[in-house]
């Protein structure tokens, strides 16, 4: 950097060679050099680590002999096996000292990705080992492994070092994405195919046989971390080894492609391979199976064991028996099948998880001719049905990649996905949950009251209730600081914008911005008393929940809300006696408004009911009009009902009177009463009639009859009413929501006979007329 | 269900064949072998396959990692009902083409009606977040 420096200090005709030179310069810098990135970085003493891990093989020789003895059959000695490994890995696993199992799992899918499964590698590169580590179970124990350093910063760096290097020898290591963790960079990308087509010739199970992106294969480094714990002894042995229950028959020896011959001699300048040992795997090419087994077979020893304890088990192996013929049709060893058989989790019997893409049962059907002898039918058409009655280890044998994801992480994935319901007050949180739960709950509970029926178990999902907790909150507050120095946090927000709210001055604003604001208030208004109406709903409920103390308390919040509530809708003005139904129809003429008011109604007191009823009827007309669009006065009806029948016969007349638009004192016949015509027209108007109308009846026929026959405006209103309903056309008349049956009798004492039956044809008053 | 009755999760979709819909269109058909917390997908086997009309190819991709917030939706894959399609699959080489023509198709025809809309003095604003789907 020093020469850009001098730079700008030469001469301005000078620059151009000064920049020459400099450019030569850099050419000369070797930018990956070995110094900065290549093996000349780290110490690379292999003869140390390959001494080491000599050591680590000779160590479990012995106990891998004596666990041999009980071999009866291939599929036991696999679960014995296993199940010392379960006892040893759990043990890992507990020890584990890095609990998170974020960088398990990142650690764990990063693997996989790097070295794509076994069933593909042949296709891909052979070289690829299937190292599917198996997450935290191994990282604890496979030290080497490049990117477990990478992740675990806290592993003891220097003796990691030379082994890791050892396998990435040509590859510049640092050359790498500079992302800690991230697996280091393959010369060819993943997903190459091999040179050579090399044609998977056992069955397999491949939805994908030959990747599309075709590039000119490289030399592939032979990257074994677990490889390097195995010797080409170990290759040997173990495809034959009855210990995996490989289901490779007996004739069928591992075969090493040239390519990955090649790297395996790149692999061997670690030391890690005598040139006899080489010698010898070469010398087992023979049948065509894709080379990649033994890696196959590598990787999943490497995955299954732990390097120091496991790999003896392998080794000391004597050859198996030939597996029977089923076995023949397996897939090459999955390592999820035998960590299967570890866990004793309930599993999750999927049938024909291994059904094949249809594209790929030519390739299959040729497989089929050399090494499948009977039935087991892969195919993934409808017609296989004897795969259902597989045993489950078979099934699990079918789909190698099964289980890939353990019992452990989906556990953790679940926990996070639990942790995420937990809550300090479920029904706020979670409320429709909740309610949907109590009501099954509900009907579960009559179901079972009704009749003796089977109990369906309805498991729920028990969310953990955690209690809330009041946290004080205190500044952070700095130890030798002079005053107080202002930290801002989510907790403690500091205001970075100091907005002014300016209110704006009344001349200014145009008509249609004070229209606007208002229409704003009548909105702000609206939500405000909605809060105020859930919250005065929910006072049931936490009435009972609470204690008895608490109690008046409620009840007076509650007293209060509703208080507020009513203010809020007419309109709070406590000087005037209420004239204006202004601010009252500007909320009705909204349609949440007017659900808000259905759902308050029935809080309210009697008068402050009426009160509501008689705006309405005063305003109808008007709300009419406003609701053409929203057609939601409806859902007033019920409430309303309710309300008129608590109603005395004194107010029902008036408010009929406010229907009808009749001042109190003068009776102006007009020709036509526009008012009531209106109402008449609309449903919810007619609906509103027929009520009115009906309340007023029941009074009358149930209260002393004779009050009500002198009452002079109840008649007067009747005949007004009954001429408007037989002055409309039957056509323009609304449809109401319901007749209520007393009209009839109503009618009846108002007018003669001939305008009943006009009326009762009209209004379809009596049962038969539809 | 046995984790967690009442919700919905991944983890009984686990090693079962699923067809996966990305936000950039593309189809992806796959093993599903891993998920997070976040509904990150680790799909083994996996085929990329593209329908144009009645005919639909498939290539092979491998082992896909999707980041969760790219899943439009995703669906098991009923194997007995997977061969009864009354789709035609074709060679890639035959999609790709038949896709590349499509495609074709309606960037021209996007083209005359921006065009139009141009001359009639309106534009839309191409919104490059929009998914593709």
């Amino acid at each position: 950097m020093f020469r850009y420096q001098s730079l700008e200090d030469c001469p301005l005709d000078e620059d151009e060679d000064a920049f020459h030179a400099l450019g030569e310069e850099d050419e000369d810098i070797d930018q990956f050099n070995d110094d900065t990135f290549g093996a000349g970085a780290v110490d690379d003493d292999w003869q140390e680590a390959h001494e080491r891990l000599a050591e680590l093989e000779d160590k479990p020789a012995t106990t891998g002999e004596q666990e041999d003895g009980t071999v009866t059959d291939e599929m036991d000695l696999l679960g014995d096996h296993e199940e010392n490994l379960a006892e040893r890995l759990t043990k890992m696993v507990i020890d584990n000292e890095l609990e998170d199992p974020a960088i398990m799992q990142a650690v764990q899918t990063r693997l996989p990705v790097q070295h794509p499964g076994g069933l593909n590698s042949s296709i891909w590169d052979g070289s690829a080992v299937l190292r599917r580590i198996r997450g935290p179970l191994l990282t604890q124990e496979m030290p080497s492994v490049s990117v477990l350093d990478y992740a675990l910063p806290q592993r003891p760096p220097q003796a990691r070092d030379e082994e890791r290097d050892l396998s990435e020898r040509a590859l510049p290591r640092r050359s790498s994405s500079p992302v800690i963790g991230s697996p280091p960079v393959r010369a060819v990308p993943i997903g190459t195919p091999p040179k050579q087509a090399a044609m998977p010739n056992f069955n397999q199970q491949i939805l994908c046989p030959k990747p599309v992106h075709i590039r000119a294969p490289m030399q592939q480094r032979y990257p074994a971390p677990y490889g390097e714990r195995m010797s080409p002894n170990q290759l040997c042995s173990v495809p034959n080894s009855s210990l995996l229950g490989h289901p490779f028959p007996p004739n069928v020896t591992p075969v090493l492609t040239h390519l990955q011959r090649a790297q395996l001699l790149g692999g061997a300048q670690a030391g890690r391979m005598s040139p006899s040992q080489f010698a010898r795997i070469s010398g087992l090419v023979g049948s065509p199976l894709p080379s990649m087994n033994p890696k196959l077979l590598q990787g999943r020893v490497g995955q299954m064991v732990s390097p120091a304890s496991g790999f003896r088990a392998f080794f000391g192996a004597p050859p198996p028996p030939a597996p029977p013929s089923a076995q023949q049709q397996q897939h090459p060893p999955c390592p999820g099948s035998h960590l299967q058989n570890l866990r004793s989790q309930p599993q999750m019997f999927r049938p024909d998880t291994t059904h094949l893409h249809p594209q790929h049962r030519r390739l299959l059907h040729q497989r089929q001719q050399q090494n499948r002898n009977q039935h087991r039918n892969l195919n993934g058409s409808a017609g296989d049905r004897g795969s259902h009655r597989n045993s489950h280890q078979e099934q699990m044998q079918k789909d190698p990649y099964a289980n890939l994801m353990l019992q452990r992480e989906k556990d953790w994935v679940s926990k996070i996905q639990m942790m995420q319901l937990q809550s300090t007050d479920p029904y706020l949180d979670d409320y429709y949950y909740q309610n949907y739960f109590q009501k099954l709950e509900k009907i579960s509970a009559t179901e079972e009251m009704h009749g003796d029926g089977p109990k369906k178990e309805r498991t729920k999902l028990i969310t953990p209730q955690v209690a809330k907790l009041e946290h004080a909150y205190k500044p952070v507050q700095f130890e030798g600081s002079l005053g107080k120095l202002t930290v801002s946090s989510v907790n403690n927000p500091r205001k970075m914008i100091d907005a002014v709210v300016t209110s704006r001055s009344e001349d200014d604003e145009t008509k249609e911005k004070q229209v606007r604001d208002k229409r704003r208030q009548t909105l702000v208004t609206i939500e405000k008393t909605y809060s105020l109406l859930l919250d005065v709903e929910d006072y049931e409920r936490r009435y009972l929940l609470s204690l008895e103390g608490e109690r008046p308390a409620l009840m007076e919040e509650r007293k209060q809300k509703i208080c507020d509530m009513y203010d809020n809708l007419r309109g709070k003005m406590p000087s005037q006696d209420r004239p204006s139904d202004d601010h009252f129809v500007q909320i009705m003429c909204i349609r949440k408004g007017k659900r808000l008011v259905a759902r308050t109604l029935p809080f309210l007191s009697t008068e402050q009911a009426a009160d509501i009823l008689m705006a309405t009827a005063r305003n109808l007309p008007f709300l009419i009009k406003k609701d053409a669009q929203d057609e939601v006065l409806p859902c007033l009806l019920r409430p309303f009902s309710h309300v008129l029948y608590h109603l005395p016969l004194g107010t029902v007349t008036s408010l009929l009177q406010q229907l009808a638009n009749l001042p109190h004192s003068a009776t102006a016949l007009a020709p036509a009463n526009l008012h009531l015509s209106a109402v008449l027209q609309n449903k919810f108007g007619l609906s509103l009639l027929y009520l009115v109308l009906s309340r007023g009846e029941e009074l009358q026929s149930s209260d002393a009859a004779t009050e009500l026959m002198q009452d002079n405006q109840w008649t007067e209103l009747m005949l007004m009413a009954t001429r408007e309903l037989l002055r409309i056309p039957q056509a323009a008349l609304a449809k109401p929501v319901s007749t209520p049956s007393n009209l009839l009798a109503l009618f009846s004492r108002y007018v003669d006979q001939q305008k009943l039956n006009l009326l009762e044809t009209k209004l379809q008053l009596v049962q038969g007329i539809r | 269900m046995n984790y967690m009755p009442g919700t919905a999760s991944l983890i009984q979709d686990i090693d079962k064949k699923h067809l996966v819909l990305l936000r950039d269109g593309r189809t992806l058909i796959g093993y599903l072998r891993s998920i997070d917390q976040f509904a990150n997908l680790v799909l083994h086997q996996t085929v990329e396959r593209i329908h144009v009309g009645k005919k639909y190819g498939d290539i092979p991709r491998g082992i896909f990692v999707v980041r969760g917030e790219n899943v439009v939706l995703l669906g098991e894959i009923d194997l007995e009902k997977e061969s009864d399609t009354p789709l035609q699959q074709v060679s890639i080489e035959e999609i790709l083409e038949e896709q590349r023509v499509e495609q074709q198709a309606k960037h021209e025809s996007e083209k005359l009606k921006v065009q139009a809309l141009k001359e009639r003095g309106l534009s839309i604003p191409r919104a490059d977040t929009l998914d593709e789907y």
